[in-house]
């Protein structure tokens, strides 16, 4: 362990040029740590927001207004695969309906399920601004938009026409916060059995069969094993091929984050290499005896390896707690989503901080290997 | 005695294109315990002489056998070790690690060789701190003591393997009058007290006179090897 006892003793014996090798790890590593924990959560936030609460699969038929028959074999295919979020199966009918309170007129989506089965996916009880979480005949959950636009609220009742000339006149029980513009002034839930009604379907008939799962980017590779599976006149419909734009934006947002880091450690990369490769030229002369006095050339080298070996933990777990500290400021500065502290990121930077450290002494390493001492005590 | 280093027919020329013999052809061996010097003006190739005989380079051809062992086939790791193992060396500059205490690079020899320091050399470590007059600096950073003392601690140094060979260039090349006496008393010492063989590299003629025997290089060539008592009495 001689070379790790050189090491120590080379980089306390010179204080200043050790502190700033581990400084810029640290900086480096700290901005690594930010930026990929920055990314991943702004990234979490706009999928949670986008699809978090609505259905990632839509199971409905190939021709438009058919009905999906909700038969064992679907129920099974869907609620039996183990990447699909527990509870989160949703058979439901959907309708258009214009609302008219005598001055103005509205289109809204009407979504018809159980209230158990839309708190599932919609998060409904949580969700409510207003009112409580109810839905029976003739009761209806509007969105904050609609029910600010029209001025209406829990209790109020409202008048809707229906397809096939008829009219229904429902009462609010929630105002509801979908977390999407479009979604609030829009959509509206009602019972499942009045959408039935006017649709003309039976009991086992739904408009799609929405799903969530644990995992939403596996949507893609879970709709396509359905697929193969489902009656030809089927199809499974999957949130990613829904918002290609989302995702070129995430893509182009995890690159550029990528790109940055890569830059930063790049960058650190090379201080600490022009750092180190300075140390071992300062320390030629010491090199130089040693080998003289029978060190093997490897073992001369190991010395400036343990040197990164050393600084790159030093500088690594002090990234660690900077990065953590400059997480922690955005819990105080108000942001408009969550910064979250992920661990798995600290492993990674963990290992990528030794690993650029440890390809910085490369240089020095082969440098004071192939080092004839001769060189040394010709020199004086 | 027995042969401890024989050097048969060394030759080293440096340059692919333009040669330059630094060595031609130099032969002669060294007797375990001898008190012997290597003499030559600045450019004679005694100090490339020192470096083959001291492992430290590689001849162009010839061989050097030091006790017993050839030399030639060691490689880059087997002469280290061998450097290690049978060879201790004082440079004009002591070349003492300044990171490290002085009882750190008394060791350092050991500590390269991986081994544990038994409590026989700690004492016999403790007993050339004695000789070299150094008790009680074992914890000092080399970077604190004097010039003379720091030779001495490298004199130390070169001793703790209890090598076979000592090899001295310019041991005293940096010191003054006093200093310079003292160490080669203290070589002289060192000698007759553990029949350590020393090969001391100089091109100063008075001091090559105090050894037993001078080997004097000129132009790459080995032109006298003579007993210090026949100069003595040819200069008389």
């Amino acid at each position: 362990m001689l070379p790790l006892k050189i090491a120590a003793r080379f980089l306390r014996t010179s204080p200043v040029q050790s502190g700033l090798i581990v400084a810029g790890i640290a900086v480096g590593i700290a901005v690594q740590i930010f930026v990929s924990s920055l990314i991943t959560s702004l990234q979490a936030n706009l999928v949670q927001a986008a699809i978090g609460t609505a259905p990632q699969i839509r199971i409905t038929a190939v021709e438009e207004g058919d009905p999906v028959p909700y038969t064992d074999g679907v129920r099974s295919l869907v609620e039996g695969d183990e990447r699909v979020e527990p509870g989160a199966v949703v058979p439901v009918r959907t309708t258009a309906a214009l609302f008219t309170d005598g001055d103005n007129t509205a289109p809204l989506n009407l979504t018809g399920g159980t209230l158990e089965d839309l708190d599932a996916i919609y998060d409904i009880s949580d969700r409510l601004t207003a009112g409580e979480p109810a839905l029976g005949a003739d009761e209806i959950i509007v969105g904050v938009d609609f029910a600010e636009k029209y001025d209406v609220g829990p209790g109020d009742e409202i008048e809707l026409s229906l397809p096939s000339n008829r009219t229904s006149t429902l009462t609010i029980t929630g105002v509801l916060d979908f977390g999407q513009g479009t979604a609030n002034e829009r959509f509206a839930f009602v019972e499942s059995d009045l959408v039935r009604g006017i649709l003309g379907y039976s009991q086992s008939e739904y408009s799609e069969v929405q799903v969530q799962l644990v995992e939403p980017f596996d949507s893609a590779e879970v709709a396509a094993d359905w697929q193969k599976r489902l009656d030809p006149g089927l199809e499974a419909v999957e949130w990613q091929d829904e918002n290609a734009e989302l995702l070129e934006g995430l893509q182009a947002q995890s690159s550029s984050s990528i790109m940055i880091q890569v830059f930063v450690l790049v960058a650190v990369a090379l201080g600490v290499a022009a750092t180190l490769a300075i140390s071992a030229v300062q320390k030629t002369r010491q090199i130089g005896i040693l080998k003289a006095l029978g060190m093997r050339n490897r073992q001369t080298g190991l010395v400036f390896l343990w040197e990164g070996a050393i600084l790159g933990a030093l500088g690594t777990l002090l990234g660690i707690v900077f990065g953590i500290g400059l997480i922690s400021l955005f819990y105080v500065i108000p942001v408009p989503f969550t910064i979250e502290i992920l661990p798995d990121k600290f492993a990674i930077s963990g290992v990528v901080g030794m690993a650029v450290a440890l390809a910085s002494a490369v240089l020095p390493y082969r440098k004071t290997a192939a080092l004839n001492p001769i060189e040394v005590i010709n020199s004086g | 005695m027995a042969d401890l280093l024989v050097a048969h027919d060394l030759e080293k020329i440096y340059g692919a294109e333009v040669k330059t013999y630094a060595l031609k052809g130099v032969s002669f061996t060294v007797e375990e315990g001898e008190f012997a010097s290597i003499v030559g003006q600045s450019g004679s190739g005694k100090s490339t002489l020192l470096n083959l005989i001291g492992l430290l380079d590689t001849p162009t051809s010839g061989r050097v056998t030091l006790a017993g062992r050839q030399t030639a086939e060691a490689g880059t790791d087997g002469r280290a070790r061998l450097r290690n193992e049978l060879l201790g060396f004082v440079f004009q500059f002591h070349y003492l690690l300044p990171e490290f205490s002085v009882w750190e690079n008394l060791t350092m020899p050991a500590q390269i060789a991986g081994r544990t320091i038994s409590a026989e050399e700690m004492q016999r470590a403790l007993d050339t701190l004695g000789l070299l007059g150094l008790e009680g600096l074992e914890d000092k950073n080399a970077n604190q003591l004097s010039g003379g003392q720091k030779q001495r601690v490298a004199i130390g140094r070169a001793l703790f393997n209890r090598p076979k060979l000592i090899l001295a260039d310019e041991p005293t090349g940096n010191l003054d009058t006093a200093n310079s006496a003292a160490v080669y008393d203290l070589f002289r010492q060192i000698n007759a007290e553990f029949g350590t063989t020393f090969l001391v590299v100089t091109h100063d003629r008075r001091i090559a006179q105090q050894t037993d025997r001078i080997l004097e290089v000129t132009d790459g060539l080995l032109v006298q090897d003579v007993r210090n008592a026949y100069v003595r009495n040819a200069e008389d």
